[in-house]
């Protein structure tokens, strides 16, 4: 089953979401800031990673950009769940390689539809890729 | 014992009125300091002790709730599959007599508003389900009945969090509390839970709209999703509430809605400058070209705060027709602001003519001038 790390600061939408992934199937683990993110993705391999932007030691760009600057995890899928909707931010978090972006409040279905879809394009990009070699 | 007690006490108080004064006043500052320390200390520790006894209760109580929103609501089964209002929560979970105690049902309103904070969808209308099925509706507007102003603002905030309808009758009244607070509350919550007249509460409010709740209410009413705009000009023209007019010249700029010109131009001829200044502001933000000619005859009659206006509205406006005027200000006003936002509006123009007058001054005018039109032509320094 897909792997996906949920960071979030706010205590009852970590709980909530992970319930909701779990229901549908997906290993989920989860950090409380962005230095428990760090220490969990050096300890395992994540398919995708849902990160909250405002949080306390590492904010939810610097998570992004840290994931994609690391040629290792650079295939893993990044949706950043936040209540911040201003376009700035916004943009900033796709120029970092963000692939996806949901404001709060959010739908349930609409998280779930947009993880599978994020997973299938990821396998269909792996599959085209080991084609091409 | 007793007796002794009450004996050494009657004693003392007989010596007390032989001692000195000095030495009386002493004591009984050493007394109040006393039983101050003890009141203080008795305070703290009632504090302390409800915070611990309310703190083990919730870390008791939270995550059976949090269990039961997430059963009942988060992984229902029925979710997407039928409609939500066909959607029937377990009777057992719902009547655990533990959901009948007043404090465990105030928790439940709380966790279940968190929610609804972060989920719209099918989920948030679950959980407002959850909600009017608990009969929680009834405990939030059993505090509305509260003398409590505060308890009043959190039945407010509560039923607009959970988008249940409050009578008019209930909530108009409150618009217009004398208490800040809960008059902030209650038009908030007027705007967010009114879908077909958001803004009748303008029509009776006497008391006014302070500037933070200015802020406060531009946000919810520009954030608000399928509220009715009015037509705001007709506050301008008919409400004698002062920070309701300033409060509509604001959204009529937001809005740019161009009807409302002329009841805004009869503002020009309002006796209160700040008013003036507010509707000059407003034109200028309408690009209100209109207006231009007539606030360039008043200029000279006005204050300063109108006549700063009356600049950024020309540049704002920047129909090229009064450059000949601004380039007049800027050379000839002794006031440092005057010169400062002629060159500003001059600048703003950005037409060849604004440019050969820019240019022509830099060649011209005096070190001060020049360093003001260079400040102005810097991008970053907003205008």
């Amino acid at each position: 089953m897909p792997a996906i790390l949920i960071i979030e600061d706010d205590d009852i939408m970590l709980k909530a979401i992970r319930n909701i992934l779990t229901k549908d199937g997906y290993t989920v683990i989860t950090a409380k800031d962005g230095k428990e993110a760090f220490e969990k993705m050096d300890n395992s391999e994540y398919d995708i990673v849902l990160t909250d932007l405002m949080m306390p030691y590492a904010n939810g760009l610097e998570v992004v950009s840290r994931l994609r600057s690391d040629s290792t995890r650079r295939h893993v899928g990044i949706i950043v769940v936040s209540s911040v909707g201003n376009e700035e931010t916004i943009t900033e978090a796709f120029r970092l390689g963000a692939d996806d972006y949901l404001k709060k409040p959010i739908m349930a279905g609409e998280l779930l539809i947009r993880i599978r879809k994020l997973l299938a394009n990821r396998t269909n990009n792996a599959k085209l890729v080991t084609k091409k070699k | 014992m007793w007796n002794d007690l009450t004996g050494l006490i009657y004693s003392a108080y007989e010596q007390f009125s032989y001692l000195p004064l000095f030495i009386e006043i002493a004591l009984a500052f050493i007394i109040i300091a006393i039983l101050a320390t003890i009141i203080a200390y008795s305070v703290i520790l009632y504090k302390r002790w409800k915070g611990y006894v309310e703190d083990k209760r919730m870390a008791f109580i939270s995550p059976k709730i949090e269990e039961m929103i997430t059963e009942q609501v988060l992984i229902n089964e029925n979710l997407e599959k039928v409609p939500v209002e066909e959607i029937e929560f377990d009777p057992a979970a719902l009547n655990d007599k533990i959901y009948k105690k007043a404090w465990v049902r105030q928790v439940m309103i709380d966790i279940l508003i968190q929610y609804r904070k972060n989920f719209r969808g099918e989920v948030g209308e679950l959980l407002r389900k959850l909600y009017l099925d608990m009969n929680l509706s009834k405990d939030s507007f059993d505090k509305m009945k509260s003398v409590r102003w505060d308890k009043k603002i959190k039945a407010v905030v509560e039923l607009t969090q959970m988008d249940i309808q409050i009578s008019d009758v209930t909530i108009l009244p409150l618009t217009n509390s004398t208490n800040p607070s809960l008059r902030a509350a209650a038009r908030n919550a007027y705007i967010q839970l009114s879908k077909n007249e958001p803004f009748k509460f303008f029509d009776i409010a006497t008391e006014p709209i302070l500037p933070w709740d200015q802020l406060e209410l531009f946000k919810i009413i520009t954030t608000t999703k399928e509220i009715a705009i009015p037509n705001f000009s007709r506050w301008v023209s008919y409400s004698t509430n002062k920070s309701v007019v300033s409060f509509c010249l604001k959204l009529i700029a937001h809005y740019d809605q161009q009807t409302a010109v002329p009841a805004v131009m009869e503002l020009l001829n309002n006796k209160d400058h700040y008013f003036r200044a507010d509707a000059i502001n407003c034109l200028g933000k309408l690009s209100a070209e209109v207006a231009e000619d007539r606030m360039v005859r008043i200029y000279n009659t006005q204050p300063l705060n109108c006549q700063i206006e009356i600049l950024k509205a020309i540049g704002r406006i920047a129909s090229g027709k009064q450059l000949e005027f601004l380039k007049q200000e800027f050379l000839y006003s002794p006031n440092f602001d005057i010169r400062m936002n002629s060159a500003r509006s001059i600048i703003t123009h950005n037409t060849a003519a604004s440019r050969a007058i820019v240019e022509e001054l830099i060649e011209t005018t005096h070190d001060e001038n020049r360093l003001i039109i260079s400040h102005c032509q810097n991008p970053l320094i907003k205008y």
